[in-house]
């Protein structure tokens, strides 16, 4: 096992990891912005170190920094979290070089699987099912207008690299293909810049389900359960559940078995996430891997009892995962609230002020990964996730009266700042979700036609 | 107040043909301009960097209320005045990385105690993943003091040397 492992990630997720290191007796590490050094995680770190300003580019995504706090403190390893430098191969390959490990799947692995056109070659070679689309990015126009046709409208056009819901465009009607086609690729480029866009079928009422996988490097990959992902605003989750409600257990395992499959075909190593769309006949396509830390990873680890992040880093030194697909059982249902600082009144805009008040909720198999305090400041530089709430019970309908309960108890204050926590519990309440007949739209739906 | 937008670093792609470069640069412009108009107080600045693109918009606040960033060291240029060094100002560490004070080992330091340097002049070396980044004095002044050792492991903002400041003399 390492004995020191570097935190390069800030917010709930670094202290998250920092306190599963602790757990297996390994040193942390934090490495972290200016507006980060009087956090929680430095705070409870062995060891932290200031590697840039505020802005992201300069700190947590600046490669040459983390490898210089790497070296400085002596980690061996280095853990992403989640968002910055996880998913890029390119920081994969600058660790490999400079001898340190990145927690996470090898570098060809992330570069292949975080390519979307790439990724969709990789899942029709390895048997998952494929939304109809383009065989890659679309040469031009045209072409993009010819696979539209062929596949049926409405379409997505995706940015190649995209990722996080960003340059996707929706197109339902032939005439409005030629101005999406150029909107998406301008906005490739700025976002990712790279103009490929290909084309995909867009399903208008579909269930966002995801895979939670595990894998080792002795040829052991397991997985543990699906998630439903579905509530959704702009294509960023907020609510997530499992196991999936209305999706019949014999789906979630074959969804298991074929992610499993999947991923041993790649090569993979570590934890990683593949993502699925249900339509509203049951049938699921494939969309893409995520190679990291999911934000939603303690729904499941509460149903299976199985520390996430432990894996990772056993993995990671080289050792076994700690269990086989034998020994993972779920039991009941958990469910995951994203309480964020933002105006859902305002187009769930990020509202930037000082928490001068923040109460977490508690009670019974109530989770809260935060990094909130009263003094925190939410500023633009990133993002305005506030605390994780997360919630066990034996039934789905105990855990939505249980996380009912504790977003009641959940209290934000501070000027200017807003939450989305009564926006949530509408959520809970709302009948297509609780009767879990909800898609992707429920929250357009719920703006469109409000419940009163 | 500032915000500021960044895209994860670039993957390998063919570059965009020259007037989808037109169209890309008028988009973000456009963009940038609808985010400055975007805040409550009067614009300030807008900066928009091209290739691996940054937006920055900065707008003025309101009187009585402190500017956003004065309270972030973070925004404040690499030199910062130190109380417990009276008229001093210190250079600080423009990134994490080994301070050295000189090109190469054997060679003489950029500065000594006791020198004047102009603004812009080198002061000194960090290196960070094998790559030599200058540390800069951004204002005239005499060296006063060197704070950090050579072949010292510094943070981002660590006080490395002291000067006092031409017109302080």
């Amino acid at each position: 096992m390492f004995t020191t492992v570097l935190i390069a990630n800030r917010g709930e997720i670094a202290l998250r990891v920092l306190r599963t290191c602790r757990e297996m007796g390994v040193r942390t590490v934090v490495a972290h912005s200016t507006v980060d050094r009087d956090s929680p995680a430095v705070r409870l770190a062995d060891e932290s170190i200031q590697i840039g300003p505020a802005a992201p580019r300069r700190s947590y995504l600046n490669a040459a920094a983390l490898i210089a706090a790497a070296r400085q403190s002596g980690a061996e390893a280095i853990h992403p979290g989640y968002g910055f430098l996880s998913e890029s191969p390119e920081f994969a390959e600058i660790c490999q070089a400079h001898g340190i490990t990145l927690i996470g799947p090898p570098p060809g692995v992330i570069a292949r699987l975080g390519d979307k056109v790439s990724a969709r070659e990789f899942a029709a070679e390895a048997g998952l099912p494929l939304l109809p689309g383009g065989d890659g990015p679309a040469a031009g126009v045209s072409e993009a207008a010819r696979t539209a046709a062929g596949v049926g409208y409405p379409v997505v056009l995706k940015a190649s690299a995209g990722g996080g819901g960003r340059a996707m465009t929706v197109v339902h009607d032939p005439g409005d293909l030629a101005r999406a086609y150029a909107a998406t690729r301008r906005e490739a480029v700025v976002l990712f810049g790279d103009p490929r866009v290909y084309v995909e079928k867009y399903l208008d009422a579909a269930r966002h389900v995801e895979v939670q996988i595990l894998a080792d490097a002795h040829g052991q990959v397991l997985h543990l359960g699906a998630r439903d992902c579905s509530v959704q605003r702009r294509r960023q989750k907020l609510i997530e559940e499992t196991p999936p409600p209305g999706l019949p257990a014999a789906a979630v395992e074959r969804l298991g078995e074929l992610s499993v499959r999947a991923a041993r075909a790649a090569g993979y190593t570590g934890a990683g996430t593949f993502e699925y769309v249900v339509d509203e006949h049951g049938a699921c396509y494939f969309i893409e891997v995520n190679c990291r830390l999911q934000v939603e990873h303690p729904i499941t680890e509460m149903v299976t009892g199985i520390d996430l992040v432990r894996e990772q880093l056993l993995v990671a030194a080289g050792g076994r995962l700690s269990l086989r697909q034998e020994d993972v059982t779920a039991s009941g249902a958990a469910i995951e609230c994203r309480v964020n600082a933002e105006d859902p009144a305002r187009g769930f805009l990020p509202t930037p002020g000082v928490v001068e008040e923040f109460v977490p909720p508690g009670g019974p198999f109530t989770r809260v990964d935060t990094h909130a305090a009263a003094g925190t400041r939410i500023t633009a530089d990133y993002d305005p996730l506030l605390a994780k709430v997360s919630v066990w019970a034996p039934t789905r309908a105990q855990a939505l009266a249980r996380a009912d309960r504790a977003l009641e108890e959940c209290t934000v204050r501070g000027q200017g700042v807003r939450t989305n926590v009564a926006f949530l519990r509408e959520v809970l309440a709302h009948p297509l979700f609780r009767y879990a007949k909800h898609t992707t739209s429920l929250v357009e739906q719920m703006r469109a036609t409000p419940i009163t | 107040m500032t915000v500021e937008t960044t895209t994860p670093s670039a993957p390998s792609a063919p570059p965009p043909a020259p007037d989808e470069r037109a169209q890309v640069l008028d988009w973000v412009v456009g963009q940038a301009a609808r985010l400055g108009s975007a805040g409550r107080a009067p614009l300030r600045r807008i900066t928009v960097s091209t290739a691996t693109l940054a937006v920055d918009v900065q707008w003025s606040c309101p009187p009585g209320t402190p500017a956003a960033g004065e309270e972030h060291p973070a925004d404040h240029p690499a030199e910062r005045q130190d109380r417990g060094r009276e008229g001093a100002v210190l250079v600080t560490a423009p990134m994490v990385g080994t301070f050295y004070r000189a090109r190469e080992p054997g060679a003489p330091p950029f500065v000594q105690v006791g020198d004047l340097v102009e603004a812009g002049q080198q002061v000194g070396v960090i290196e960070a993943m094998k790559l030599m980044n200058a540390v800069q004095a951004e204002r005239a002044g005499r060296v006063s003091e060197i704070v950090a050792e050579d072949g010292a492991p510094v943070q981002y903002e660590d006080p490395l040397l002291a000067l006092v400041p031409c017109d302080s003399h």
